[in-house]
């Protein structure tokens, strides 16, 4: 028999900017969530291996901060290594203990990760996460990670037509929701009340066509996840969430590289010909620089593992990866939501706000929850295991944005601006 | 490597005083606070505690080797423009590989080619706040640009035309700065045609939000940098 996955417990602490605490006392924080949630875990003599889950060494003038978080968990000498991968390294982290317990070297794998964003201004925050796009051509441009993406939004606006209207209202339906979130930073710096369409055109402009409220936050935060084998879940739970789909995708590091690219060619023909007739069209049409190829090849896999056909009605819910509201648009075609150009309908027919038929991004996510890049996918899969438990309205303290009966959910992250993805698809037991 | 090489054919030696610049901060605290913040893993569970926050800089200098893709950028210094092309598919790439990526051509090693001075622009943003090294010449246009011949395309700085008026398939002309420094910011982009205004992506409401983000952008970039401040683009 294959030896099935579960996630048994986690805990979040909270994203903001700043957050005093060191990196090792808000993880352990998290990790005291989890375990005055789950008095049937025997700690750590229950824990098989740690997988530690953070993006930057720059941000925190530190290397190898996992082995300082390790000690201070009291997790010695326990196996134990760091994953990076940019804004993937969460989901990657998580897929990395996923395939542990499949393996069967590992039983338990608490999955552990957190940013501490805040000790440098904003724009040497920005030049240190561009150091993770090419630095001899993207970054001495001066377009740095907003900008690259904007010029992937532009694209796709050429193309199919979405205006900043449409991202706006994905930058309104984000950060409501993330007003109901206790562990949510748009919460602590702005209260409680909601936003409309006007209040992100009076937002800063940082990179046509995105404004301050269209963009990720920059933050600080942890969050952790215990997954389990099939064999031992039933120790710590009787409610389990299985882990039944996980896929993984890659694209390439220079988004200007996509244009032509051959490993792309002809792979996805029902999205090239859903291309306009436009005088710069490309070699590839897909995705080439409007769409996230790596995502389509990393849902394809976890949705082929899970036996997910038609996403939308198969799905309860979602937590996309949405470092800037025009990628989460992408995303809703890339994932198969709906056809490639009609991301858009999707925003204007309200199909993912709250009340739609998949809800996406309940938590708020990176623009409004917050983004301390090792954290956050592990925060919203953690989001997502409270909400097939049916525990949200308790851990919010509100049923405001708490699912009731939902099975199945999705979770995506990626690195770079795409370079590579992972998506994992949870359901109840 | 960088420090001690076999033979230095030609050079711009750098200010040595760089490397006491780059020995600068250390690591060493420079200042502290002793601040009240609030403590706890939830917004509903906050008390207040203090920190102790000090001010700790450090800096450094990179010897960096552009490696087989070196031409390419000796070329800037020179104001030439080179690609690489596979001898075996023809591929012709800027920004250059040294090997092919077509999995056919199994990594063959790539020739230099001198790129016509022009190309056209395949998508663009219009900047408005940016990193650390960029900040005083906001607000500016980055164009992803497809150089003549090209399979692939590049970042570059585009000047002397309004933002709302680029799109993509506006032609451009690749420009080389008056010194060259030896990185992708030697060369720049202009308009090589009068711009179709029928073209446009953007609509009227927000070319007119846009001037006067424009506008609020080189306020903040006056303000900030005084007469150090470059904004790029004209209105």
């Amino acid at each position: 028999m294959s030896n099935r996955v579960a996630v048994v417990g986690g805990g979040i602490s909270r994203f903001d900017n700043p957050r005093y605490e060191l990196h090792e006392e808000m993880c352990a924080e998290a990790v005291r969530e989890m375990l005055a949630d789950n008095s049937n875990i025997d700690y750590p003599k229950d824990i098989d291996a740690v997988i530690y889950s953070y993006f930057s060494d720059h941000l925190a003038g530190q290397l190898c901060f996992h082995w300082i978080i390790h000690d201070y968990l009291g997790l010695l000498p326990k196996p134990a290594y760091r994953v990076e991968s940019g804004g993937a390294t969460p989901i990657d982290a998580l897929i990395n203990a996923f395939m542990y317990i499949k393996s069967g070297i590992f039983k338990n794998v608490l999955v552990v990760g957190w940013e501490k964003m805040s000790e440098l201004d904003t724009p040497k925050v920005n030049e240190f996460i561009a150091a993770a796009s090419d630095t001899d051509f993207d970054f001495p441009v001066g377009g740095y990670y907003t900008g690259y993406y904007a010029v992937l939004e532009t694209r796709h606006m050429y193309l199919y037509g979405e205006t900043e209207e449409d991202l706006a209202k994905i930058a309104v339906k984000n950060h409501n929701n993330a007003t109901f979130n206790p562990y949510a930073q748009w919460r602590s710096q702005h209260g409680t009340t909601f936003i409309t369409v006007d209040d992100v055109f009076k937002s800063r402009l940082i990179s046509w066509p995105y404004r301050a409220l269209n963009c990720a936050m920059i933050s600080d935060g942890a969050a952790c996840m215990l997954l389990a084998s099939e064999e031992t879940a039933k120790k710590f739970t009787d409610s389990p969430v299985w882990i039944t789909g996980v896929g993984l995708g890659t694209d390439t590091m220079r988004p200007g590289d996509r244009v032509d690219n051959p490993m792309y060619r002809g792979l996805y023909s029902e999205d090239e010909s859903i291309y306009p007739g436009v005088s710069t069209k490309t070699a590839s049409p897909y995705p080439e620089m409007a769409n996230f190829g790596s995502i389509r090849v990393s849902g394809d896999m976890a949705y082929k593992m899970a036996g997910i056909d038609n996403p939308v009605k198969q799905l309860d819910f979602a937590e996309l990866f949405n470092p800037y509201d025009g990628v989460e648009l992408a995303e809703y075609e890339d994932l198969r939501f709906c056809k490639r150009g009609e991301g858009k309908i999707l925003v204007r027919e309200g199909v993912t706000d709250w009340g739609g038929e998949l809800p996406c991004q309940l938590s708020g996510a990176h623009t409004a929850a917050g983004h301390p890049v090792g954290a956050t996918s592990i925060a919203q899969a953690m989001q997502i295991y409270w909400q097939l438990t049916e525990q949200t309205a308790n851990k919010w303290k509100t049923k405001a944005r708490a699912l009731s009966g939902a099975q199945r959910a999705l979770l995506q992250g990626h690195g770079g601006t795409g370079c590579q993805s992972g998506v994992i698809i949870f359901e109840r037991g | 490597m960088a420090y001690k090489p076999k033979k230095i054919v030609e050079s711009l030696e750098y200010n040595k005083q760089w490397d006491e610049w780059a020995r600068q901060g250390n690591w060493s605290p420079v200042g502290w606070r002793w601040i009240e913040g609030p403590k706890g893993y939830r917004l509903d569970k906050l008390s207040t505690t203090n920190y102790l926050v000090i001010q700790r800089p450090h800096a450094s200098l990179y010897h960096h080797s552009y490696g087989m893709t070196s031409k390419f950028f000796k070329g800037l210094l020179e104001k030439k423009l080179y690609g690489s092309k596979c001898p075996k598919c023809g591929s012709i790439y800027l920004p250059p590989r040294a090997h092919c990526w077509n999995a056919e051509c199994r990594l063959e090693e790539t020739e230099w080619v001198e790129l016509p001075p022009r190309g056209e622009v395949h998508t663009f943003s219009v900047m408005a706040f940016s990193a650390t090294p960029f900040l005083k010449t906001l607000p500016f246009i980055i164009a992803y640009v497809r150089v003549e011949g090209c399979c692939t395309t590049v970042p570059t700085r585009l000047l002397k035309v309004n933002p709302w008026d680029v799109y993509p398939g506006l032609k451009v002309n690749i420009n080389f700065v008056e010194h060259p420094k030896g990185d992708i910011m030697d060369i720049y982009c202009t308009p090589a045609e009068t711009p179709d205004p029928s073209k446009r992506i953007m609509s009227s409401e927000t070319i007119e939000r846009l001037k006067d983000d424009m506008r609020k952008v080189k306020e903040w970039v006056v303000r900030k940098f005084g007469s150090e401040a470059k904004p790029s683009i004209e209105i």
